[in-house]
Formats: C-alpha cells, sequence, structure tokens
C-alpha cells in the first residue's frame, strides 16, 4: 500500500503507467520531433564549418596580384607574410610566380613556381598521381623532382628533362603528374625556393583561400587591401557566392523540413491526446464533480503532456545527436559533435508543439460536462 | 413550500430548497423545459428519495442539486447559499465542500487504489490525509482493500469506496444516484445498510431511484413527471435525526 498522500506526480506517474498504449505512442512521436530537430540543428549549427570545409577543397577565394599598371608585376617582398597574417591563422596562402621557359627542343613552356605543400593542401581537387616529396637544389647536379602538367608532360615526351630560361638551364623529373581540367595541364610546377634561385623571379600572385561565410571573405578582402596598398586584389566570385548560396539555401531547407517535420509530429501527437481525452472523459468529469476547478483539470492534463515532451526530449536529444553524427559521416566525412546550445531550443519546441498539440483536447476537456458524462449519457 | 424570498439560514433545519427552479434545454425540435417551477424544501438529516420515469427530470433535479448545472429562472439555496450568485470557481470548491457524490457506476479512477480514490476527494478540496481516508475506507468495511485497484474490486466493494469518497470531505448533503442499481441483493443490502447508519448520524440523503422498495427507505418520497412534482409522500412519523 502506498505510504503518501496523494500527490501531482503520483497522479501523473498512474496515470502514464495505466496508459501503456497511448503514453508510447505518444512520447514515440515526441521523441521523433526532439531527434529530428536536435539532428537538423546541430546539422544547421555545424553547416558553415563542414560547407566551408567542402568548399576549400574548390581552392583559393581570393587572389593578390602586383599592379600591371606599375609595369613590375612582383609583389613587395613582405607580402606573403602580410597576407598570412591578414589573413588570419585558418587562412591558406600560396604564392606562385609563373615565367616562360624552352624545352630542349626550343618550344616554350610555362613553369611555375610555388610552395607545394600548401598547394596541396589548397588544391586538394588537383588529380595528382604523385606529389615530389624530395627536392634537389639547383645546381646540385642533381635533376628537380617538379609536378607536370598532363598536357605539358605529353609534350615533354620525358619523365626527365631540361629547362632553359635565360640561358640558365634546369634539370628536372618528373615525381608525379596532374590533371585539374585547366590551364595547370600545361605547366611544369617546382619549389619555389628553386624557381627563385633558377630565374631569379620572385612571386607576383598569391591566392588565398579565407575560410567563412561570403561576409567573412569580403572583410579579409578589405582588410587585404588596406594592408597590401599597390596590389590587386580581387575575389573569386563564382566561388563565393556560389558557397554564400548552397549555405543559404541549405539552411532554408533545413528550417523547412523541421518546420515540416514539427507539424507532422503535432498532428500526430494531436490525435493521441484527443484519443486520450475522449478515452478518459469520466475520469476528467468525476475529477470535476469532486470539486476540481477547471484550471486543476486542465493543470493535469497539461502536466502529463509536458512531462511526455521533456522525457521525449531527453531521448531525442540523445537519438538526434547520433543521427546528426552519422549524417556527418556520410556527407562530410567528418564527426559532428553533439552541441550543447541547440538543447534549449530543441526543449522548447519540444515543448510548444506538445501544448499545440494539446489545445484541441484542452477544449474538448473545458467543455466536458459531468451531469452528463456521469450518468452515462 | 416555503415562498418566501428570505435566505434559508433562518430555517436552521432546511438544508436544501428550490424556489420556482426552471431548467430548460435547446432540443431539436425547440425548447424542452426538464425543469418547471420546480418547488422543493429538504430538512437537514432527511433522507429524500426522488423517484419517475425516465426523462421526468432526475437528472436535471440531481444536476441542480448536486451543483452541476444552474436553474435558468428560479433559485437553489443548499446550505443558506443561492448557488446561483457562485462564480464557476466558487461553485466547484462549494460543491467539494458540500455534496459527495455516490454514482450508479461507482465512476472510481481505475489507475488509482481504493484508498488514493478516497484522498482524490481530499485532494480536490484541501489537502489529503491518509489517515482519514484509510478511516474512511474502515466506516464502509474495506480498510483491508485499500491498496487494491477498482479492477480488484467486486461491484459492491467499488460501491462502497465510492460512499468513502463521498463521505471523506464530511459534506452535509449525499447525493445517491440509483446507488444500487448496478449491484446484486447481498451487496445491495450492505449498501442499503450503509447509506441508513449514514442517514441515522445525521447525514441528508438525497436518492434517485427506479427501486420501489428502495425509496420506501427514505422519509419521504417525491415523485417527478414532465419536469413537475406531482405527488409526495412523507415515509416516517418521526423526524430525522
Amino acid at each position: 500500500m502506498s505510504q503518501k498522500g496523494l500527490s501531482l506526480p503520483l497522479l501523473l506517474r498512474r496515470s502514464l503507467l495505466h496508459r501503456r498504449g497511448r503514453t508510447a505512442a505518444e512520447m514515440i512521436a515526441l521523441t521523433v520531433s526532439a531527434a529530428v530537430a536536435t539532428a537538423l540543428l546541430t546539422l544547421y549549427a555545424s553547416l558553415d564549418q563542414k560547407l566551408h570545409h567542402q568548399f576549400r577543397a574548390f581552392g583559393a577565394n581570393i587572389v593578390v596580384t602586383g599592379q600591371s599598371s606599375a609595369g613590375n608585376a612582383g609583389l613587395p617582398a613582405n607580402a606573403l607574410e602580410i597576407a598570412r597574417n591578414t589573413a588570419g591563422s585558418d587562412a591558406r596562402v600560396v604564392p606562385f610566380v609563373y615565367a616562360v621557359a624552352q624545352t630542349q627542343s626550343g618550344a616554350p613552356i610555362v613553369v611555375a613556381g610555388t610552395d607545394m605543400a600548401a598547394v596541396r593542401q589548397m588544391n586538394s581537387w588537383w588529380q595528382v598521381s604523385h606529389w615530389p616529396e624530395t627536392r634537389n637544389s639547383a645546381g646540385t647536379g642533381g635533376p628537380v623532382e617538379v609536378l607536370t602538367g598532363v598536357r605539358a608532360a605529353q609534350a615533354l615526351g620525358s619523365d626527365r628533362f631540361e629547362l632553359v630560361y635565360n640561358g640558365k638551364v634546369l634539370s628536372a623529373q618528373t615525381a608525379g603528374t596532374l590533371r585539374s581540367g585547366d590551364a595547370d595541364d600545361s605547366r611544369v610546377y617546382l619549389p619555389l625556393d628553386i624557381f627563385e634561385k633558377w630565374t631569379g623571379l620572385t612571386p607576383t600572385t598569391l591566392e588565398i583561400q579565407a575560410a567563412g561565410s561570403a561576409q567573412h571573405v569580403q572583410t579579409v578582402l578589405q582588410r587585404l587591401r588596406r594592408a597590401l596598398p599597390g596590389t590587386e586584389i580581387h575575389a573569386v566570385h563564382q566561388l563565393v557566392e556560389a558557397e554564400s548560396n548552397v549555405v543559404s539555401r541549405t539552411r532554408s531547407l533545413m528550417l523547412s523540413s523541421l518546420v515540416l517535420i514539427a507539424m507532422t509530429v503535432a498532428v500526430s501527437v494531436l490525435a493521441t491526446l484527443t484519443a486520450s481525452v475522449f478515452e478518459r472523459r469520466r475520469d476528467f468529469a468525476v475529477m470535476k464533480a469532486l470539486g476540481a476547478a477547471q484550471h486543476r483539470v486542465i493543470v493535469i492534463f497539461l502536466a502529463e503532456t509536458v512531462l511526455l515532451a521533456l522525457l521525449a526530449l531527453v531521448c531525442g536529444y540523445v537519438l538526434g545527436c547520433g543521427i546528426a553524427d552519422l549524417i556527418g559521416e556520410w556527407n562530410f566525412h567528418t564527426s559532428i559533435a553533439p552541441v550543447w546550445r541547440v538543447l534549449p531550443q530543441v526543449a522548447l519546441l519540444n515543448v510548444v508543439v506538445a501544448l499545440l498539440a494539446a489545445a484541441i483536447p484542452m477544449r474538448l476537456l473545458r467543455r466536458l460536462d459531468p451531469a452528463t458524462l456521469l450518468r452515462g449519457e | 413550500m416555503d415562498e418566501s424570498q428570505e435566505p434559508i439560514d433562518s430555517a436552521q433545519d432546511t438544508i436544501i430548497e428550490l424556489r420556482e427552479a426552471t431548467r430548460q434545454y435547446k432540443g431539436r425540435a425547440g425548447e424542452v423545459r426538464a425543469l418547471d417551477s420546480v418547488s422543493l424544501s429538504v430538512r437537514r438529516g432527511e433522507w429524500l428519495a426522488i423517484t419517475g420515469p425516465s426523462g421526468s427530470g432526475k437528472s436535471t433535479l440531481v444536476n441542480l442539486l448536486g451543483c452541476l448545472d444552474r436553474a435558468d429562472s428560479g433559485s437553489v439555496w443548499i446550505a443558506g447559499k443561492d448557488v446561483h450568485t457562485l462564480s464557476r470557481q466558487e461553485l466547484d470548491q462549494f460543491r467539494a465542500e458540500t455534496v459527495g457524490f455516490i454514482f450508479q457506476q461507482f465512476h472510481l479512477i481505475p489507475y488509482l487504489t481504493a484508498l488514493e480514490n478516497v484522498m482524490l476527494a481530499q485532494y480536490f478540496h484541501s489537502i489529503t490525509d491518509r489517515e482519514e481516508a484509510l478511516a474512511s475506507l474502515r466506516r464502509v468495511g474495506l480498510e483491508d482493500r485499500a491498496a487494491h485497484l477498482p479492477s480488484e474490486l467486486s461491484g459492491g466493494e467499488q460501491q462502497r469506496v465510492c460512499i468513502a469518497r463521498a463521505l471523506i470531505n464530511q459534506p452535509p448533503v449525499l447525493l445517491a444516484d440509483e446507488p444500487t442499481g448496478n449491484l446484486d441483493a447481498a451487496n445491495q443490502e450492505i449498501v442499503t445498510g450503509l447509506l441508513r447508519s449514514l442517514n441515522q448520524m445525521g447525514h441528508t440523503i438525497l436518492m434517485v431511484t427506479h427501486d420501489p422498495a428502495m425509496a420506501q427507505m427514505a422519509d419521504r418520497i417525491v415523485e417527478l413527471q414532465h419536469g413537475r412534482i406531482v405527488a409526495e409522500r412523507k415515509l416516517t412519523a418521526t423526524s430525522p435525526v
């Protein structure tokens, strides 16, 4: 026998356990709501980061070049350092310098000097058979390992070749070929320091990949313009706009899905709650006959609903974090950690869905006529 | 019957008084007068049986006396209060304090034990008191069944729990709607005995019944037809306690 008096928690516990089937149906609907909301809001919160990560694979979104009107297209000597400091630690900055050399047969060929490690990170979409791993300094006699574009490799005809620039000869060995689908395929890439020693030229272009939203890219752009006067700086608009559009549309899609799912769940919970009130109308009528004020009967009903919504929140949050992580693995190939700040939002959504769904059943409750019901009419 | 407009408080032995009470409902065929200018006075401690065929207005009268409904015209005084003047919230509280319901179909909450069903009336009245609820069950001979759910009790036992629930807040008026209508003969006897002893202890009982034998237990029988009192019979010579 219970040693306690009768209290609201006891009433709720007894009622929910007694109606196991209905309770389970309401719990499942509200858990699905919480899980979907958690998954979508977690993904939504991580969306910028994940999509920017994806877009980073497409290369630079800002290009800095020496002013062509100045006659000398070279960048200031400290341009690379300034650009790195200005663009931020999460940005990638890769220097490039180009020259037209000659092959052994006298054919012109574009040769580029760059930071191989940095370009490998920034242009991860390049299809490279093998990146140069070791390099010999010019003048030591051994061939320099280079990355040769597929069209350039065809023109050269051999993996080992010599290039001539201003009468200076460079012995090179193709470490791997590059296929990008554009002008890069016709070039030979070699390490920047070797290129500089061989040609005496310094970087003329900085390709920068700024991480973040389109607004952030614009901010970086403005800062670079202030920090590097006398250079030409422009955004790769197609890439920045495409990224902005994809982020914006994906967000809209996710929010729309969330609203639709919440509405579907609300309808499902509404049906369950209405059936529940209908089944228990005599119990509520008895409470009214025993002197329960209208608001006390409604509080009992709402407390049951809110309790279920909060229990479902706990289950749904755990489930939703798992779903978000799986979606992250499948789509972005990275894990998505739980985002605690979405918990209050999911709680609010779940309680609002439950209360919205309870609105019509509450109306039924208010209109319950104990006199009629208790006489079995 | 008393036709004066004075509150009944002045008459200490009158606990219920209806004055020209009328209640009508809108039906498909127009307005139906379920209760038509009924005047009725019940003395404190009286056992009144209300009889009549279906549709005679018994239910409507019970609803008015149980404060579950309001008269369209006329007045209903219970324990010195004109219930028409009470707000909805005051009426809920007044019902909890003044009327104990005994239903034909018991209407116990299925997921609460017998003890908890009794305490439910306390819960909506003020605060729950387990010992008091147990005492109420003891009074109807069901203390040992306190922890049982209604589904584990017989019909007679459920009705006795219903009576214990009706008594727990010590209301001056017990409203019994066909209290033995769903019981076998043995349980009818037990419940009738209980009502008799409650009446002897001073409880005012208003009982709706179709059963002439049950009606004979009362001090007075009022017969309704077409919403009006058509007959009234006093059965005992002595006044109730």
